[in-house]
C-alpha cells in the first residue's frame, strides 16, 4: 500500500471516529447551550452507557465475537440494544441534573461544575470497583464484510457508524427545528427569561436537554463498543478528551461546530497518530484544546464568550 | 490623632481606637492554645508512635496538607479553579530528581567546574570517560524548586488571564496533563515511565536522612508550619486582600487600584511555589518519581482536599488534607478489617473481599458533591461569624452638618476651579450603537458637577469610559493634564480617580473594613515579602491604613462603625452603597465620581448624604454626580451636564437646565404628532 | 377581528402592592386600575419602579405585600406561563426577540400556550394584516431586523398568544421617529380590536397622545393619576420627572 493509500485509509477511519466523537460533544454541548454548565459527567455517562449497551447485548445471548448476524436479525438486535443503552444513558443524565445539578441553579461561580466532576468521580469509582479495571470484551453481532476500495478498505462497522450518527444527527436536528419542544430549548438556550415569559417550563426543557443529550452519549457508547470491539472503565476520560476538545474547537454550545469539531478531531487522531507517533495524540489533543481557549475561545462556530465581559 | 465624629457614641470610639490588629483577645487566645497543643502533638508524634510505616503515613498526609495550602491560594484566596495543580507538584519533584540522581550523565568539561567548585555537581570517573554527576543538595534544591515552579506557574497562569472561570479551569486542566505526558515521553530526561531512581536522600550535617521516615516527617511539619505562617500573614495583608477583590468582583478591583495581571500571576507563582517545594521533600522521601504519581486524580484530590476543609481557609484546608488522609491511610483499612469479620460472620462473601481503600476516590468523588450541595464553604469556613449588635449600635446616629477633615482626602496642588478634567469629543461605540456621541465636557477643581439624562443616554457608559472598564472610540480624556483614555483602571485609580458603581460593586463575602482597605490598595506598599515577614514598616502602615479606613468609616456616624467586620453582603441597602463611598474615599482621589448615590436612600437618608458630599468637596474633592433625584442636583451641583442617546444636549444651572426646551422634549418624549 | 372584552370590567387590578429588592424597598403601596378595553400607560424617570411593575405583573418579580388580580381573581402564586394562558402577554423592554430564530418561529413562540389549529391560522393574519413588513421577513433571523421591525414583530409575538391584556414594556425606546409614530399607531389600532393595553413609557408624550387614562411613577410611588387629556395640559407631569413636584 502506497503512502497515500495508507493515509486515505487513516481519513476513512478518522472519519468514523469523528462521527462518534461527534455524537458524544453533541450531547454535551446541548446542555451547555442552555445552562452554560461544563458538565465533566457527561462523559463518565458516556462510560456506563457502553457497559449498559454491553450488558444488552449480552441479554441477547450475544457475547463475543462468535455469533454474527445478519439482515432483520442483525438489524432487531442492533436496535434493541441501541434503544435500551439511549434510554438507559437519558435516565442518568435527567437523574443527574435532577439531584445534583438543580439545587445549584441560581449559584453563580463553578460550584455546579465542581459538582459534576463530583459526580463523575463517583460514576467512574462505582464501575471501577464493580466491573473492575480490566478491559471487557465486547460483543459483536456483526458480521465481518468489508468493501474495497482500491487499497482502501471500508468495513461494515464504519458503514454502520455513519449511519447510526447520521440519522441522530438528522433527528436531533429535526427535533431541534420541528418541534414544539425543540424550539423551546432552542428558544431558552438564546433568553432563558423571555422564554418563560412566553410560557415556557424551563425545567422542563433543561431536563430534556439532559436527556437528548445523555442519550447521544448512550448511543456513542455503544458504537465505541461495537468499533473497538472492548470497553472499560476508563474510556470516558480518553474519548471524553476528544469530544471535549471536539465541542470547544467546534465552539461551545454551537450545534454544527459540535458535529464539524467532532469529525476534525477524528482525523487529526487517525491521522496524526500516522504521522507523529501514536503516543503523543494526547498531547496534541491537549494542545489544541489550550490553543483554542486561548487564541479563539468562540471556537469556529461558537457564540459563547469565555472571556470576562 | 483622629477625633470622635459627630454622632459616634464614645464608647464605641474607645473600643474601636484600642482595637489593633489582634483586637479579638479571648478567641485569638483560644486559637492561640489550640495551635500550640496542636504543634507539641506534631512534635512528639514519632517518638509516641515508634511504627516507621505509620509516621510515613502522617508524614505523607503533611505533605498534602502543604499541597492544599497551595492550592488554597490560586483557588481560595485568588479564585481561580486550577484544576491541574498536580503538575506544579511534579515539577517540582522532577526538579529535585533530575538534579540529585544519575539519570542525567553529560561528558566532562571545564564548563562544569564552578559548578563543582560550588559543590553541585561532581565528577565521576569511568572507563568510558568523565560524566557529569548531578548532585545539588535538597536543602538548596527547596527555595530552588520553588523558583522553578513558580517560573512555570506564571507561565501556565498567562493563558488564563482573560478567560471566564469554568474555561480558565479547562485550560489549567490541560496544562496539568500535558506535564505528566510530556515527562513520560522524554525518557532522556526523565526516565520516562519507568521512573526516576537514585534520588539522593537529603544530609544534614553529615547525616544522611536515608529510608526511615522520622527525619522526613520534620521536615514535613516545619514545611506546613512554614506554609501556614506565609498563607496567614499573606491573608491578613494588602496581598491577600488584592487576591481577594480579584477573587470577589474583578471589575471593582481593577477599578480600586488592584494590577489584576500582577495579582493573578503572583497567585500562580506562589500556589506552584509551593507544590515545588513539597514535590522536592516528596521525591526526597521516596527516592523515586513515577508520572503516574502526579495525574489529573491527584489535582482532584487536593481539590476535594480544599473543599472539604474551607475554600479561604488556612487552618480549613490544612485539617481536610489531615483527615482525608488518615481517612485513606488508617482508617479504610480498619474499617475493610472489621467488614471482613462481619461478613465472615454473616456468610456474606462480598464483605468478606472489600477494600474500602480503593474506593477513596468513590468518597472524594461523594464529598465534593455532598459540599457543593449542602456544605459550600467547608468545614471550616474562611469567613467569622460575627457578633450581634446592641440596641445602641443598631440605631442610627449621625450628625446633620457634615465634617471639616478627611484624611488622605482632597486638598491637592489644583487651585480651586481649574480644569481638572477635560473630556473632549468622546466616542463611544458599543457595535453598530453609539453610545456617546462627541461629548466634550469639563471639571472645575473642587466643583461638583452633575451629569442627567433619561434612560439609554450614556452616562454610565460615561463613567466606564473615564475610568478605562470600556474603550474609546475616539476622543481625548485629560486628567490634571495627564492623558488618561488608553490607561488601565488601576492606573486611572492611582492617577486619583475614584468610582462608585449604579448597582454597587462592593465585595460581598468580604467585611466593610476590608471592602474600605482595597480602596487604599494604591497608596499602600507592602508586596509580598513584606507581608510575610512583617516588619515594623509593613506593620506600621496596616495599623495606619486601618486607622484611616476607621476615620473614613466614621464620616458615617456609627451606621457603619459597629458593622465594620460584617461581611458587606449582609449590609442593609442604603449601608452597602455607604461602604462603597467609602473605599473610594479611602483611595485618596482627587475626582470622585458617585454613580447614583441617594437611590435606594429615604429622604432623610439623602439629605444626610447630601451634606456629606458637600463636605467633600469643602475639604477639597472634585466631584462628578450622576443623579436621578433632581432635588438632590439642585442642591449639589455646581454645574449640570444633560445628555440624551448619548450626546449632550445642555449645560448649565439647575434651573436653567430643568426649563431648557431640549431637555424637557428628551425627559418627556417628542410631542406626538396627532395631539 | 375582536377579542371578547372580560365579564368584568376591572381587567387589571394592583392593591397596595409592595416588592423588594433585597432590602430595598421599590414599589410601596402602589394602586392601579385598568379597565377592559382602555390604553393606560405608566410614566415616569428612571428608577421609579415601571420595569418593576411589568415584571410583577409577568410573575418574574413577587409582591412582598398586596396583590395583584387579573380579571377578578388573584395572579399570587400563579406561573408566568398560565398567567399568559389566562390572557396577560408581555412586550418586553428592547424587545428581546430570540435572535438566532426566524421571525416566523419568534411568532410560534408566542403561541406556546396555545393548542395549533385554525385559531393559530388566524392569529397569523391579523398579525400580517397589522405588519405587512413583518410577512416579508418571515424567513429572516430575528437578529439581523433592524429596531422597528424587532419591535413590529415583538408585538406581533405577543398577539400570537391571543391576549385580551398586552403589556408593553417601553415599546418606543431605541426607535426613530418615523418607527416611533407607527408603533404608537399600531397600538391605537390593536386596542380599537379589543385588547386593553397597559404600557410603560418614557417618552410620555407620545403615551399621552394615544392612552385613555395615566399613572405617574416616582421613586416607587404613584404621585399623579388621571385622564390622559388632563394630564397632557397640566405642568405637572413635567415637575414629576423634572423634580420639582414633591408627593404629598
Amino acid at each position: 500500500m502506497s503512502d497515500y493509500e495508507v493515509l486515505l485509509q487513516q481519513v476513512v477511519n478518522g472519519l468514523s471516529l469523528g462521527a462518534m466523537y461527534a455524537l458524544l460533544a453533541l450531547g454535551f454541548t446541548l446542555v451547555y447551550g442552555i445552562l452554560e454548565l461544563i458538565n465533566f459527567a457527561h462523559f463518565n455517562v458516556f462510560m456506563v452507557s457502553s457497559f449498559v449497551g454491553m450488558w444488552a447485548l449480552q441479554l441477547l445471548g450475544i457475547s463475543g465475537q462468535e455469533r454474527a448476524l445478519t439482515g432483520f436479525a442483525l438489524v432487531g438486535v442492533l436496535g434493541f440494544a441501541f434503544i435500551v443503552t439511549m434510554l438507559a444513558a437519558g435516565i442518568l443524565g435527567v437523574a443527574i441534573e435532577r439531584i445534583s445539578l438543580r439545587p445549584l441553579r441560581g449559584v453563580r461561580g463553578t460550584a455546579a461544575m465542581i459538582t459534576t466532576i463530583g459526580v463523575s468521580y463517583i460514576l467512574f469509582n462505582v464501575i471501577l470497583l464493580t466491573v473492575g479495571a480490566g478491559s471487557e470484551n465486547y460483543p459483536n453481532p456483526l458480521p465481518a464484510r468489508r468493501w474495497q476500495w482500491g487499497e482502501v478498505t471500508i468495513d461494515l462497522k464504519e458503514v454502520l457508524i455513519w449511519a447510526v450518527a447520521l440519522v441522530l444527527m438528522i433527528g436531533l436536528q429535526l427535533f431541534v427545528n420541528r418541534t414544539r419542544l425543540g424550539k423551546a430549548m432552542r428558544a431558552t438556550a438564546q433568553d432563558a427569561e423571555a422564554a418563560r415569559m412566553m410560557g415556557v417550563d424551563v425545567d422542563r426543557v433543561i431536563m430534556t436537554a439532559f436527556f437528548l443529550g445523555s442519550a447521544l452519549a448512550g448511543a456513542a457508547a455503544l458504537i465505541f463498543g461495537l468499533y473497538y470491539n472492548y470497553t472499560s472503565f476508563i474510556i470516558g476520560y480518553t474519548a471524553g478528551l476528544r469530544a471535549f476538545t471536539a465541542a470547544v474547537l467546534g465552539g461551545i454550545g454551537s450545534v454544527p461546530g459540535a458535529m464539524v469539531g467532532g469529525v476534525v478531531i477524528g482525523l487529526i487522531e487517525s491521522v496524526g497518530g500516522q504521522l507523529i507517533a501514536v503516543r503523543w495524540t494526547d498531547v496534541i489533543i491537549f494542545s489544541i484544546l489550550v490553543l483554542v481557549l486561548v487564541f479563539v475561545p468562540t471556537g469556529l462556530f461558537g457564540r459563547a464568550t469565555p472571556t470576562k465581559s | 490623632m483622629a477625633e470622635p465624629r459627630a454622632g459616634m457614641t464614645s464608647d464605641t470610639f474607645t473600643r474601636l481606637r484600642r482595637a489593633a490588629p489582634l483586637a479579638w483577645a479571648a478567641p485569638a487566645l483560644r486559637s492561640r492554645a489550640l495551635i500550640a497543643a496542636a504543634a507539641v502533638a506534631a512534635l512528639l508524634f514519632p517518638i509516641a508512635i515508634r511504627n516507621d510505616a505509620d509516621i510515613d503515613s502522617l508524614a505523607n498526609a503533611l505533605a498534602f496538607a502543604a499541597l492544599a495550602l497551595g492550592l488554597n491560594i490560586v483557588v481560595g484566596f485568588a479564585g481561580l479553579l486550577d484544576l491541574g495543580y498536580a503538575a506544579f507538584f511534579a515539577i517540582g519533584a522532577y526538579s529535585y530528581g533530575i538534579l540529585s540522581s544519575w539519570q542525567l550523565q553529560p561528558d566532562w568539561s571545564s564548563f562544569w567546574e564552578p559548578f563543582q567548585w560550588l559543590g553541585l555537581v561532581a565528577r565521576n570517573h569511568t572507563t568510558a570517560g568523565d560524566f557529569v554527576h548531578f548532585q545539588v543538595s535538597f536543602w538548596l534544591m527547596l527555595p530552588l524548586s520553588a523558583a522553578i515552579t513558580a517560573s512555570f506557574g506564571i507561565l501556565f497562569g498567562a493563558p488564563t488571564l482573560r478567560l471566564k472561570g469554568d474555561y480558565l479551569a479547562i485550560v489549567t486542566l490541560g496544562f496539568g496533563e500535558i506535564v505528566p505526558i510530556v515527562v513520560r515521553n522524554w525518557p532522556s530526561l526523565t526516565n520516562g515511565a519507568m521512573g526516576l531512581n537514585g534520588v539522593a536522600a537529603p544530609q544534614l550535617f553529615g547525616f544522611n536522612f536515608g529510608i526511615a521516615a522520622t527525619p522526613y516527617y520534620y521536615v514535613a511539619v516545619a514545611l506546613v508550619a512554614l506554609l501556614i505562617l506565609i498563607s496567614v500573614r499573606l491573608k491578613d495583608s494588602r496581598v491577600g486582600r488584592a487576591w481577594m477583590a480579584i477573587r470577589e468582583d474583578e471589575i471593582a478591583a481593577a477599578a480600586m487600584g488592584v494590577d489584576r495581571v500582577r495579582f493573578k500571576l503572583l497567585a500562580f507563582a506562589m500556589g506552584a511555589a509551593f507544590a515545588g517545594m513539597t514535590g522536592t521533600l516528596y521525591i526526597a522521601k521516596l527516592q523515586t518519581a513515577t508520572p503516574d504519581m502526579f495525574m489529573f486524580p491527584v489535582s482532584v484530590m487536593i481539590l476535594v482536599m480544599v473543599v472539604f476543609g474551607g475554600i479561604g481557609s488556612v487552618w480549613g484546608v490544612v485539617v481536610g488534607a489531615l483527615i482525608l488522609q488518615v481517612l485513606q491511610s488508617w482508617v479504610l483499612e480498619d474499617l475493610s478489617g472489621w467488614l471482613h469479620v462481619l461478613g465472615r460472620f454473616v456468610g456474606v462473601d462480598w464483605l468478606q473481599r472489600v477494600e474500602l481503600a480503593s474506593s477513596i476516590e468513590l468518597i472524594f468523588g461523594l464529598i465534593l458533591v455532598f459540599m457543593m450541595l449542602f456544605r459550600r464553604e467547608g468545614l471550616i469556613p474562611a469567613t467569622r461569624r460575627v457578633p450581634a449588635l446592641s440596641l445602641t449600635e443598631q440605631s442610627a446616629q449621625v450628625g446633620r452638618g457634615g465634617f471639616d477633615r478627611l484624611a488622605g482626602v482632597g486638598a491637592g496642588a489644583e487651585r480651586d476651579g481649574e480644569k481638572l478634567l477635560e473630556i473632549e469629543d468622546l466616542t463611544v461605540r458599543f457595535g453598530g450603537l453609539v453610545a456617546l456621541r462627541s461629548v466634550s465636557l469639563s471639571v472645575p477643581a473642587h466643583r461638583i458637577v452633575a451629569v442627567i439624562g433619561p434612560n439609554g443616554s450614556g452616562k454610565s457608559t460615561l463613567f466606564n469610559v473615564m475610568t478605562g472598564l470600556v474603550p474609546a472610540d475616539g476622543g481625548m480624556v485629560r486628567f490634571a493634564g495627564m492623558e488618561i483614555l488608553r490607561l488601565p483602571p488601576h492606573r486611572i485609580l492611582e492617577c486619583g480617580i475614584a468610582r462608585t458603581f449604579q448597582n454597587i460593586r462592593l465585595f460581598p463575602n468580604l467585611s466593610v473594613l476590608e471592602n474600605v482597605m482595597i480602596g487604599m490598595h494604591a497608596r499602600l506598599r507592602t508586596g509580598t515579602v513584606g507581608a510575610v515577614l512583617r516588619l515594623p514598616v509593613t506593620r506600621r502602615e496596616e495599623a495606619e491604613a486601618r486607622e484611616r479606613a476607621l476615620e473614613i468609616l466614621a464620616v458615617f456616624g456609627n451606621r457603619l462603625l459597629p458593622r465594620l467586620d460584617h461581611p458587606t453582603a449582609s449590609l442593609s441597602y442604603a449601608n452597602r452603597r455607604r461602604t462603597e463611598i467609602a473605599r473610594a474615599l479611602a483611595s485618596g482621589p482627587k475626582l470622585l465620581l458617585l454613580d447614583e448615590p441617594a437611590a435606594g436612600m429615604n429622604p432623610a437618608e439623602t439629605l444626610e448624604l447630601v451634606d456629606q458630599i458637600k463636605s467633600l468637596a469643602r475639604i477639597g474633592l472634585s466631584i462628578v454626580l450622576i443623579e436621578h433625584k433632581l432635588d438632590v442636583v439642585a442642591d449639589l451641583a455646581d454645574n449640570v451636564i444633560v445628555l440624551d442617546h448619548g450626546e449632550k444636549i445642555a449645560e448649565g444651572t439647575t434651573d436653567a437646565v430643568r426649563r431648557d426646551e431640549e431637555v424637557i422634549r428628551a425627559y418627556l418624549g417628542r410631542s406626538a404628532v396627532y395631539a | 377581528m375582536t377579542n371578547a372584552p372580560a365579564s368584568c370590567s376591572e381587567m387589571l387590578e394592583f392593591r397596595a402592592v409592595d416588592t423588594h429588592y433585597g432590602d430595598l424597598h421599590v414599589l410601596k403601596a402602589v394602586d392601579y386600575r385598568i379597565e377592559a378595553g382602555e390604553i393606560v400607560c405608566l410614566l415616569g424617570g428612571n428608577a421609579s419602579g415601571k420595569s418593576t411593575t411589568m415584571k410583577a405583573i409577568m410573575g418574574v418579580v413577587r409582591p412582598t405585600r398586596g396583590d395583584i388580580l387579573f380579571e377578578g381573581k388573584s395572579l399570587l402564586g400563579v406561573s408566568s406561563a398560565e398567567r399568559v394562558r389566562r390572557g396577560i402577554a408581555p412586550v418586553l423592554e428592547a424587545r428581546r426577540l430570540f435572535p438566532r430564530m426566524t421571525v416566523y418561529e419568534n411568532l410560534e413562540m408566542g403561541a406556546y400556550t396555545r393548542p395549533r389549529g385554525p385559531d393559530f391560522d388566524a392569529d397569523l393574519e391579523r398579525v400580517f394584516a397589522l405588519f405587512p413588513r413583518v410577512k416579508e421577513r418571515l424567513t429572516q433571523l430575528a437578529g439581523t431586523l433592524s429596531g422597528g421591525e424587532q419591535q413590529m414583530v415583538a408585538i406581533g409575538r405577543a398577539l400570537m398568544a391571543r391576549p385580551r391584556l398586552l403589556c408593553m414594556d417601553e415599546p418606543s425606546m431605541g426607535l426613530s421617529p418615523a418607527y416611533v409614530e407607527q408603533v404608537f399607531d399600531i397600538i391605537r389600532t390593536i386596542n380599537r380590536q379589543g385588547v386593553t393595553i397597559f404600557m410603560v413609557e418614557q417618552n410620555a408624550n407620545m403615551a399621552l397622545s394615544i392612552a385613555d387614562r395615566a399613572y405617574v411613577l416616582q421613586t416607587g410611588q404613584v404621585v399623579l393619576s388621571g385622564p390622559a387629556a388632563e394630564l397632557r395640559e397640566t405642568e405637572l407631569i413635567r415637575h414629576a420627572y423634572l423634580g420639582e413636584l414633591k408627593v404629598a
